[in-house]
């Protein structure tokens, strides 16, 4: 009896145990630092949630990696929490995985993946998971797919707790995992001997309106995370050149040929490293509002020739950012030039950034400056501000389009920010629009990114759509207005993951305008832009007499100008005619028909009829029609017709040099 | 070097002698041009010439408004603007198949040949031309397959070093050679032409074997003199839209017309002065010795058609 009530109470006392709530941090000695030494500020910037201290060893000669991950998790959630899920998006890199499928079905990025090369292969193994005070969890991990139905990914892994982690309660997570990363296909990998590190560590997902968000790989797109502080241990090679997210706190040369570089970061939202025997290192300083900040630019050897180049482009971008939105609080940025045969170009990961150039780049084809302005616009739309890219994809990279536009704008020019090479010219917001115009009508921008129709829409629309449709609002609410409210948008919900309302609010805010007959159509719909002069005519008054002379000046006519709304975005517009004898008439219409008639009796003929003569519409799908002069101008045509002619020629003779 | 000099310049004079060649064929080049630039032309008229968006490709050239305007669906596909312009090359290519023999024969002969002479040669070589030609596309296509795998081999190999000027130089190195190689064999089948003309030799391998045996025993001469009438057809290039970009300004369609067209005369009359210079040197090194036969053979005799 007394043994049988002894195991009772035994169970009794396991029972309660396990279903009663962890302990809080303070009872474990848990906590998330609140240390400041990677950041220009005396305290936090941000509400830390997670702290991560990972000790990696790279093997270079297979592309693996072995590490052990201590993950602290502060439950700030407001609710228990019995269930987390980690990303492991090198599983990414699998032929059966979710990434992959969508890449053959879109040939994301040229990967239409006729045949999988076995070097395409990733993997994000967890070889021990341990729950601190609750024991073992490695064979009680599953794999979930939140976004579809595949059940062979394995980007995202789930692990259930016996005992909820109460409100405002500390859980540790001690995880073993083995990587190994693919021949770089998209964003993350190794190429020759070059590697670089992202999506590589087991990362928690997000609580976000009370449920977990942790989405799958996908083609387009992969990051939202918490913030928190990130210590790196990486061991490699002694001859590897290594940089990484955050600062460099030591390195130390192991006996056994090897080197450990310990990297702190802090408020930011996921780590990346690199490494490679062939980086040289350009160091410089930004001077920013909170402090300096030391960028420290990664070039590859055939390129070292442009790191002036890149560390100008970082600092005048800077300078911008600090002026128009606020300040960059971090201590260091490093600028990647990665290996140019890989597909690690033109990434963003928190303080860490890559850019894209080969050994030949003209000064007047700005490829360098515009990824770099651009990777280093994210660590605002996406580092600091940090939407949830799968679900907002268009509030970090086409708000970052649009700041992209307006730096490379205000540096290079409006006609020339893309392309000033042999009077060959090319602007921001001619790229946007050639993005933006072929897709126009198929997706809308507030949708989940791995739902757009294809590539090229998510690009178009995401990219393009969104910087036209902010450089337009910025002629509708005025520039200074607009600036403000990026400044009030970025100082709000900075170390933060606002959401679209949280972003268009803001502008109507700070703007005082009711925005929405807008936002309901550029932003929620998929409205198409496109306004036409349909018609001019001026017929004489006196048509009727027989010996009519028409004289300029004398003869009296009845102008008639036709204005069509082709597509259905409806939005006011301005429309100038102008008449033969100089005179200048402005209407405005609030573009709610089909089409309106503006008629004159005047002395004088239409010459010509411009819609949005100021040209504040950026995203108006056809700009050849948006005005019609009476005379044909043939000047243009015929100039285009020449070169034409001229590379037939051209053509012609070198068949006719080499075969006859 | 001096030879090669000799050479060149022979072929300049020869040249000099007959420009109104390089004037007929240039028009021709520009007339088909202008066909095959027909359906561009009014598409782009279409789009163009009432709109003020027009500005922007004229005063200066935006490509961002210019691939806008190919994008139109009144543009059309642009295979429909393409499409005419390599027809009309492929046009040309077949004319100067055709009245080559006749520029050759003028080139060999001290007096202006009269015009019933030229189109005689003509109308009698045009069917060795054709044997040629496929003689030519048969060795030169082999060679140049052969040649470009493997470079292209060359390049995957330099592709994987962590030199990343590497590929560019090997291919830029190897296409240099591949072309000289080409180079060769274009000599060899230029002088199997003028063989085939001057001694009105019916039989085209044997043309191409004495093409061949000179090319064999001059190559130096020869090789040297085209790649320096090569080189200076590159330098016209090359200043040419160099001027084209520092004195024509953008709006100048008349400027730019002329000065594209000056490119494209200069250019034509490099490859008409290699041509030249063939003849020039078939006539000193291998008919001279039997010139006084040979030409009065190729006269004089009736022209049997």
């Amino acid at each position: 009896m007394g043994s049988r009530l002894s195991v009772v109470v035994c169970l009794l006392v396991v029972s309660l145990a396990a279903s009663a709530p962890a302990q809080t941090g303070a009872a474990a000695g848990l906590a998330v630092p609140a240390t400041t030494t990677a950041i220009n500020s005396v305290t936090p910037l941000s509400q830390r949630v997670v702290a991560y201290d990972i000790d990696a060893k790279y093997n270079a000669k297979a592309h693996s990696l072995d590490a052990t991950e201590t993950l602290t998790y502060h439950n700030l959630t407001g609710q228990p929490l019995d269930t987390f899920p980690f990303h492991l998006y090198l599983n990414a890199f699998q032929p059966t995985s979710t990434w992959v499928r969508e890449g053959k079905r879109e040939a994301t990025r040229g990967q239409d993946f006729e045949k999988w090369d076995p070097k395409s292969n990733g993997a994000d193994e967890i070889k021990s998971f341990e729950v601190v005070g609750q024991g073992d969890f490695t064979n009680q991990l599953q794999f979930i797919h939140p976004d579809d139905d595949n059940k062979d990914d394995r980007t995202v892994v789930q692990v259930h707790l016996p005992k909820p982690i109460p409100p405002d309660g500390y859980v540790q997570f001690k995880i073993k995992f083995h990587d190994q990363f693919p021949e770089t296909l998209e964003r993350t990998g190794w190429n020759r001997d070059f590697v670089l590190g992202g999506q590589w560590f087991p990362k928690v997902g997000v609580w976000w309106h009370s449920a977990w968000n942790c989405h799958q790989f996908h083609a387009y797109t992969e990051f939202f995370a918490d913030f928190g502080v990130y210590d790196v241990k990486l061991t490699v090679p002694q001859y590897e050149v290594v940089g990484a997210s955050g600062i460099e706190v030591s390195s130390v040369n192991n006996p056994d040929g090897t080197k450990t570089v310990a990297y702190h970061g802090e408020d930011i939202h996921d780590f990346a490293w690199t490494a490679s025997p062939h980086y040289l290192i350009y160091n410089d300083i930004f001077q920013s509002t909170m402090g300096p900040v030391k960028l420290r630019i990664m070039m590859q050897p055939a390129h070292w020739g442009q790191a002036e180049r890149h560390a100008l482009i970082a600092k005048q971008t800077m300078e911008r950012f600090d002026r128009w939105y606020g300040p960059y609080p971090y201590k260091t940025l490093t600028i990647v030039d990665p290996d140019p045969g890989s597909q690690a170009l033109g990434m963003e990961y928190p303080t860490f950034i890559t850019g894209g150039t080969n050994w030949f780049m003209p000064k007047g084809l700005l490829l360098p400056e515009g990824v770099v302005e651009h990777e280093f616009g994210h660590q605002y739309w996406y580092g600091m501000v940090a939407t949830n890219e799968f679900e907002d994809a268009w509030m970090d990279e086409g708000i970052n389009q649009y700041s992209e536009a307006k730096v490379m704008d205000s540096i290079f020019g409006p006609s020339t920010s893309v392309l000033n090479l042999w009077g060959i010219t090319g602007g921001e917001r001619d790229q946007d629009r050639l993005f933006y115009e072929s897709v126009a009508a198929l997706d809308s921008m507030a949708q989940n990114g791995w739902q757009y129709f294809n590539y090229n829409s998510y690009g178009g629309i995401t990219y393009g759509k969104t910087a036209l449709i902010l450089l337009t609002l910025e002629n509708v609410i005025g520039e200074d207005t607009m600036r403000q409210a990026m400044h009030t948008y970025f100082l709000r919900y900075r170390f933060t993951h606002p959401t679209k309302e949280d972003f268009l609010k803001t502008i109507e805010e700070v703007s005082g305008k009711d925005l929405r007959w807008y936002f309901n159509q550029a932003v929620y719909g998929t409205q198409v832009l496109d306004y036409e002069v349909l018609k001019i005519s001026s017929v004489p008054v006196e048509w009727y007499k027989d010996d009519l002379q028409e004289k300029k000046g004398v003869t009296e006519y009845v102008d008639n100008v036709w204005i069509h709304r082709k597509e259905d975005f409806v939005m006011p517009v301005d429309v100038e005619i102008k008449f033969d004898n100089g005179d200048k008439v402005r209407e405005h219409w609030e573009g709610q028909d089909r089409w309106v008639r503006y008629a004159y009796r005047k002395k004088a003929k239409v010459e010509s009829v411009e819609v949005d003569p100021d040209h504040k519409i950026y995203f108006d799908r056809n700009n050849f029609n948006n005005s019609q002069t009476e005379e044909a101008n043939g000047a243009a045509a015929r100039k285009l017709a020449n070169y034409w002619t001229c590379i037939g020629q051209f053509f012609a003779q070198m068949l006719a040099w080499w075969l006859v | 070097m001096k030879e090669n000099m000799n050479l060149v310049s022979a072929g300049a004079a020869v040249v000099r002698r007959n420009k109104r060649y390089i004037v007929w064929f240039y028009l021709l080049n520009l007339a088909f041009a202008h066909f095959g630039a027909s359906a561009f032309s009014d598409a782009a008229h279409s789009i163009l010439d009432h709109s003020l968006y027009a500005d922007k490709v004229l005063h200066g050239f935006n490509l961002g408004v210019f691939m806008e305007m190919l994008a139109r669906p009144e543009f059309g596909a642009l295979p429909s603007a393409t499409h005419p312009a390599m027809m009309f090359a492929v046009v040309f290519f077949v004319a100067s198949l055709v009245f080559m023999p006749g520029v050759l024969l003028g080139y060999a002969s001290d007096h202006r040949l009269p015009r019933d002479e030229f189109f005689r040669a003509c109308g009698r070589n045009v069917w060795r031309f054709v044997r040629l030609f496929v003689f030519f596309a048969i060795i030169a296509g082999v060679l140049a397959g052969i040649l470009f795998g493997a470079l292209n081999a060359l390049v995957t190999a330099a592709d994987k070093t962590s030199n990343e000027r590497l590929p560019f130089f090997t291919q830029l190195v190897g296409t240099l050679i591949i072309l000289l190689v080409l180079t060769v064999i274009r000599i060899w089948f230029d002088l199997a032409q003028t063989e085939v003309v001057l001694r009105d030799q019916p039989a085209v391998r044997k043309a191409v074997a004495a093409g061949f045996r000179k090319t064999w025993r001059n190559l130096g001469r020869l090789l040297g003199s085209y790649v320096v009438i090569a080189i200076v057809a590159l330098l016209v290039l090359l200043v040419g839209i160099w001027l084209w970009h520092a004195i024509v300004p953008p709006s100048s369609v008349l400027g730019a017309f002329i000065i594209g067209q000056a490119m494209m005369l200069l250019l034509l009359a490099m490859r008409f002065w290699q041509r030249a210079t063939a003849v020039a040197f078939y006539v000193k090194e291998m008919i001279e010795p039997v010139l006084e036969e040979r030409v009065v053979a190729a006269f004089i005799a009736p022209v049997v058609s």
